[in-house]
Formats: C-alpha cells, structure tokens, sequence
C-alpha cells in the first residue's frame, strides 16, 4: 500500500503492482466458482450457505487487496450490497413461507415437502434445503464483503487524514 | 462494607452454588443413554401383569390409560427390541398425515428389576434413523441444520443480518470517496 501515497495526484489510487493484479484477476473467477460449488455440494458432502457464502466474500477480500478499496469499490456497488443482504434472508424466509402457501395451511412453516414442485416428498425437501442454502449464502457473503469494505474504506480515509 | 455490596456477594455466592448444583445434573460428554441423546424418563409403573401382554405384542390397557392420563400421545403398536426392552410406535391418523406421513418410534419401555420405566426417545434417534430416508440428502449435517432445525438456521442468519446492519449503520464509510474531503 506504500506505492498508493507516490500517485495520490491520480483520480483512482492503483497499489501498482501487475503481478498480484494479474493473479488475481485471474483466480477471484475460480474462488467463486469453488464458492458456489460449496453451497451446492452442502447437501451430499461437507459444505453449505455459511461456508459458501464466506468463501464467496474471501473473493471481494481479495480484489480489495489487488486493486485497492476505492476500485474494487466500484465492482461491487453499496447499493446491491445493501440489497443482497436482506435478499438471502428474504428467500430463506419466502421458502418457508411458500410451504404454508402451497398446501394451503395444512404445512408448518419451512415444511419443505409441500413446496410445489414435480417430484416425490423426500425429493422436495431435499431440495426446499438447497434453496434455503443459497439464501444462506447469500446473506453471508454480502455481509462479509460488507463488513470487509466499509473497515478498509475507514483506514484508507485516516491514512489520508494524515 | 456497605449493605449492597453485602447482597452483591451473597448473590454471587448463591448463583454459583447453583450452577455446580446444575452442572453435577449435566450427563456426561457423549454418553450415549443420556436424555439428550437417547430417552428421557417419563414415569414408573408395576410390572405386574403387564410383561404378557407385552410380550404377546399387545398394548396394556392400564399402561395405555396412564399415558393418556399425562396428557401424552396414545401408542398404537408395540414391537419388542431385546429382552425386557419394547418400543411403542405412534401410527398418524389421517389429519396428521401432513405433519408426520410415516408411523414414528416414540417410547421405549424398559423393565428395572420389578418396574417397567417409560420413556421417552428424544428427537435425535429419528434424525439419526429415519433422516437420509425422509430427506433423500446423505449429509446427516446438512439434513439437521437445514430441515429439522430449520427455525434454528434462520436465527442464525438473521443473526449475521443483524451485524451486517449494524456495520451499515455505524461504520458506513463507503458512501462517501476520501477524495471529497
């Protein structure tokens, strides 16, 4: 972060450095790949949304220390951020609540075997937990890269304080 | 010493007594016959007559009143596991079938000495027994934290929304470039 200060005169500070940039533009698209692999495989192997969802947060961590807050930043606007985090708790709720709906209140809350999908009771609750899984995800990772961003968004402005 | 300071240390003295007084009731790490883990007591009744109709695969009369007498959820079958050892079934009447499709293992009958006790399996022999059947997952993991502590999952995540907010709400830095300052 030492070259960020030498070109401050820049609109955007850049860390300069071309081989951790290449590096990781290249591996982030992997990194999230392997991350919604985890959340899906959570159902037959170890894994789910918890784990998923830090790993796909671990991506953002790290285009923040190759290109800088302010850039990566810029991928990753607050706006969807905000809206991500309430939307994983919202599908995981809407899952449950969609139980309810689909047999007409004869099911409890998160009862996954009435959803209304085209297979077989066990089937449906098989995959009524994928879906809660994804919603998992979701949440965790928006709230890590949330977390991650604003606590190196708050160094930056005191280094330029300085 | 002023008076409640006193109080202070008699409360503490009091609480922690009885936290070792608790903590001596905690069954032992792992132990698998502990309540959390296999059966709870429910009661005691005389043996007295009762071993041949169990024997012969028939509910008692007497042991079925004083079920129902408590309040509890009525037995339909019966099925010996070992010597002295039985397990009553729950069979789920129509209106129930949405709740619970197949029958369900419920108590498990034990004679000590001259007694028969009644107990209770707790909810883990069904998740470990009947789970990969009734969810068609392999992961015993992932079918207890997302099917049947699924309440429990939305805590939690709800939990890490909560801390998400409160970064937005008292970090927010973002929102604003360094550069505008």
């Amino acid at each position: 972060m030492n070259t960020e200060k030498s070109e401050t005169g820049e609109g955007k500070k850049r860390s300069g450095d071309v081989i951790v940039e290449t590096v990781s533009r290249v591996m982030v698209p992997f990194i999230q790949l392997f991350a919604l692999y985890v959340i899906m495989h959570g159902s037959s192997g170890p894994g789910g949304g918890f784990q998923g969802g830090v790993i796909f947060g671990a991506s953002f961590v790290l285009l923040v220390i190759a290109f800088g807050i302010v850039n990566a930043g810029d991928r990753f606007p607050e706006a969807v951020n905000t809206a991500l985090f309430s939307t994983g708790v919202y599908i995981y709720a809407g899952v449950g609540l969609l139980c309810i709906i689909c047999s007409f209140g004869a099911a409890q809350y998160l009862n996954y075997g009435f959803l209304s999908l085209p297979v077989h009771f066990e089937e449906r609750r098989a995959l009524g937990m994928d879906f809660i899984e994804i919603g998992v995800g979701i949440t965790v990772m928006a709230v890590i890269a949330e977390i991650f961003f604003n606590l190196a968004w708050k160094k930056e402005e005191d280094e330029g304080e300085e | 010493m002023k008076l409640i300071s006193i109080s202070a240390l008699l409360f503490v003295i009091v609480l922690g007594a009885l936290f070792i007084y608790v903590a001596e009731d905690i069954p032992d790490f792992g132990d698998p016959y502990s309540a959390p883990n296999c059966c709870i007591k429910l009661f005691d009744v005389n043996a007295a007559g009762l071993m041949d109709d169990l024997n012969q695969g028939v509910i008692p009369e007497s042991l079925a009143d004083k079920i129902e007498k408590r309040g509890l959820p009525l037995p339909l079958r019966v099925e010996s596991i070992e010597e002295g050892k039985w397990d009553f079934f729950l069979v789920p009447e129509e209106k129930q079938q949405a709740f619970y499709p197949k029958e369900q293992k419920y108590y498990l009958i034990k004679k000590e000495g001259d007694k028969l006790g009644v107990y209770r399996y707790s909810l883990v022999i069904r998740w470990i027994e009947e789970g990969k059947e009734e969810t068609e997952v392999p992961n015993m993991v992932t079918y207890g934290l997302a099917d049947y502590r699924g309440y429990d999952t939305l805590g939690e995540t709800s939990v890490i929304f909560t801390a998400g907010v409160s970064v937005l709400l008292l970090l927010r830095r973002r929102g604003k470039r360094p550069e505008a300052k």
